[in-house]
């Protein structure tokens, strides 16, 4: 059965709906019933309005991920190596070759001068203002922005050296940290701009890091975070 | 498309003037200089042209000629409908309501009011954009002499219930004005049918000449001036009249009137390319205000992570050649500071930072939506070195 929608719209022929009349929009409305609402004029569409429509989801309200850790380091799951307390676990995207991180060698021109690429295996070692580690990282690049001298890499670990020639960059700052986090404590509510202690799935000391997080966004795969300001313990 | 063209989508901040609105405006820039009030045969040219665009500016609100009093901005027109209907200091309690997400012209002059003794209630905003007729409703006061709630705001593009709203003044005694600026040409309004009691709008929105704008004052309201002098403008506000830009607004608004419908359909369907075309191409991207009931040009955009490079988004985008804003033009003297209006929304002030408008317009091309969509991404992946894979899952 046919309804006829020409006595629910307005008649004024404004065009916001997309068509060029209130005819049009009717006919159209035959196949497509669920268009009414693009009728801005449409006085029912006005009246039943309750300012209440969500816009989408604030980074800042995301849905709750696991609360328990699938793996437990002994006495306290929420607590590394050396005991300290942490509240979430940064695991690595699906697909990825490691875990992504943003870093700059101490020496920024060295980025140029090595003639860095994406795609080079890099090797080097993290110190001084962010992030001492005692190991020598490994890793491929998957960006790199010459000017600057900043590359997004994944680290792979330390084996990966075996399979070519690494350019080695030295000394590097690691200025971000990205991840997933499928598993946090029950407390922690996360939250862009504070700063969290977490637990990098692949840290090969299994010492927890602390990092700002500036990036929150929900993927099908868990919350995807972005830490900037990276300490270890 | 060529790159070194330039790509215009700040049609809310200001339009390119139609040639043939410069072609109505020449003659009084040449030999069309007198002064209208003259008696003698220049004088009355002038007037002539003068009350031609009254008709004209009176058609395109369903106004009459007689309730068009001319200005020389938008800003003005909001300053006068205020200020001109509860003058100040105040003699008696009087409440004025408007909403937290008015341009500074209206907010500004509540501010001013305020100390001066007028008490303000700025309604909430819903987070989809939208003054919600209970609210105001609820709001309403004995004493509450005017409502002023813009008919559609100039960063999210939505439009407002104006007739729903004015009829919950009308219920309570208040006068309602609706600052159009950004709705003129766009949407019917009619002041009979909606029930609006004053109206501002200016005529380089609608592809007319700056330094022009109105105020439309319904029949056998009383306002205070603002400009005392001559008297022109039946003494409400004097001042010898633009009447090159009178004209030219006269001429913008018969032509938006005229073209209003067909305009609309082809800016949706603009509209709705591109923001399809942003969807599918950055997925962190997302459309603030509701998806249909807002301005056919209109979009406002939030990209998730990148709040804090709007700023550097727009410089790379204009460095190829395309201008957009951020929040609103207005707002360009004070970039480090969160939108109000994304404030009032409810938006928290890191997010609010970080909206780009994109306006389109009269003289948009679908060639020029097109370089939009494809210079767009690149811009906000080239954002990201810092940030890493922000926005990438």
């Amino acid at each position: 059965m046919q309804i006829d929608y020409r006595a629910e719209l307005p008649g004024l022929d404004c065009g916001l709906c997309g068509y060029p009349t209130c005819d049009a929009f009717a006919g159209a409305l035959q196949l497509k019933p669920q268009l009414l609402e693009r009728c801005t004029m449409r006085s029912a569409n006005k009246q039943t309005f309750t300012g209440k429509v969500p816009v989408p989801d604030s980074p800042t309200t995301l849905p709750v991920v696991h609360n328990k850790p699938s793996v437990s380091n002994g006495k306290d799951p929420w607590c590394d190596r050396l005991g300290r307390p942490f509240e979430f676990y940064m695991d690595v995207f699906p697909g990825d070759k490691g875990p992504r991180e943003t870093i700059i060698p101490r020496n920024p021109l060295r980025t140029r001068e090595l003639e860095i690429q994406p795609g080079d295996l890099l090797l080097g070692r993290p110190s001084g203002m962010s992030c001492g580690c005692p190991l020598t990282h490994v890793g491929i690049a998957e960006r790199v922005d010459a000017v600057n001298g900043v590359i997004d890499w994944f680290i792979t670990g330390p084996l990966t050296a075996r399979q070519g020639n690494p350019k080695n960059i030295g000394y590097y700052e690691a200025i971000a940290y990205d991840g997933l986090i499928q598993e946090k404590h029950p407390n922690c509510e996360i939250q862009i701009g504070v700063r969290y202690y977490f637990q990098p799935r692949r840290c090969m000391m299994q010492w927890r890091h602390s990092g700002l997080i500036t990036f929150l966004n929900q993927t099908p795969h868990g919350l995807q975070a972005h830490a900037e300001g990276l300490m270890i313990g | 498309m060529n790159s070194t063209a330039r790509c215009y989508f700040d049609h809310s901040a200001t339009t390119p003037v139609d040639p043939r609105v410069i072609g109505a405006m020449e003659p009084f820039l040449h030999d069309g200089f007198g002064n209208p009030s003259s008696m003698y045969q220049e004088g009355v040219e002038a007037h002539q042209a003068l009350e031609e665009a009254r008709e004209k500016a009176a058609a395109l609100f369903g106004a009459r000629p007689g309730e068009v009093v001319f200005t020389a901005s938008g800003t003005e027109a909001d300053n006068l409908a205020l200020r001109g209907a509860i003058p100040t200091p105040v003699t008696e309690p009087t409440h004025l309501i408007t909403a937290a997400f008015e341009h500074p012209a209206i907010l500004e002059v509540c501010r001013y009011l305020e100390k001066h003794g007028v008490s303000i209630t700025f309604l909430s905003v819903g987070n989809d954009g939208f003054v919600d007729p209970q609210e105001l409703r609820r709001a309403m006061r004995p004493n509450t002499k005017l409502v002023s709630i813009m008919a559609a705001n100039n960063v999210v593009g939505t439009i407002q219930p104006v007739a729903e709203l004015a009829s919950v003044a009308h219920e309570h005694g208040a006068l309602f004005h609706t600052d159009a600026v950004q709705a003129a040409g766009k949407l019917p309004i009619d002041i009979g049918r909606d029930g609006i009691d004053l109206l501002s709008f200016s005529a380089h929105k609608i592809h007319g000449p700056k330094g022009v704008g109105a105020l439309i004052v319904r029949h056998g309201l009383e306002l205070q001036p603002l400009i005392l002098g001559g008297g022109q403008e039946r003494g409400i506000r004097s001042g010898t009249e633009n009447v090159a830009g009178i004209v030219g607004l006269g001429r913008a608004a018969e032509i938006a009137r005229a073209e209003m419908a067909q305009d609309s359909v082809r800016l949706v369907s603009l509209r709705d390319q591109l923001i399809d075309g942003i969807e599918e191409r950055i997925p962190n991207a997302y459309v603030i205000g509701h998806r249909f009931r807002r301005l056919p040009g209109h979009i406002c955009l939030g990209i998730s992570g990148l709040e804090g490079e709007t700023v550097k988004l727009l410089l790379a985008l204009n460095q190829a050649g395309i201008a957009v804003s951020t929040g609103s033009a207005c707002s360009s003297h004070h970039a480090g500071e969160p939108s109000h209006v994304l404030l009032a929304m409810g938006f928290d002030a890191f997010r609010a930072r970080g909206s780009v408008r994109i306006t389109l317009g009269r003289f948009t091309t679908s060639a020029q939506v097109d370089y939009l969509l494809e210079v767009l991404p690149l811009a906000v992946r080239d954002l990201q070195p810092i940030a890493s894979c922000a926005g990438r899952s």
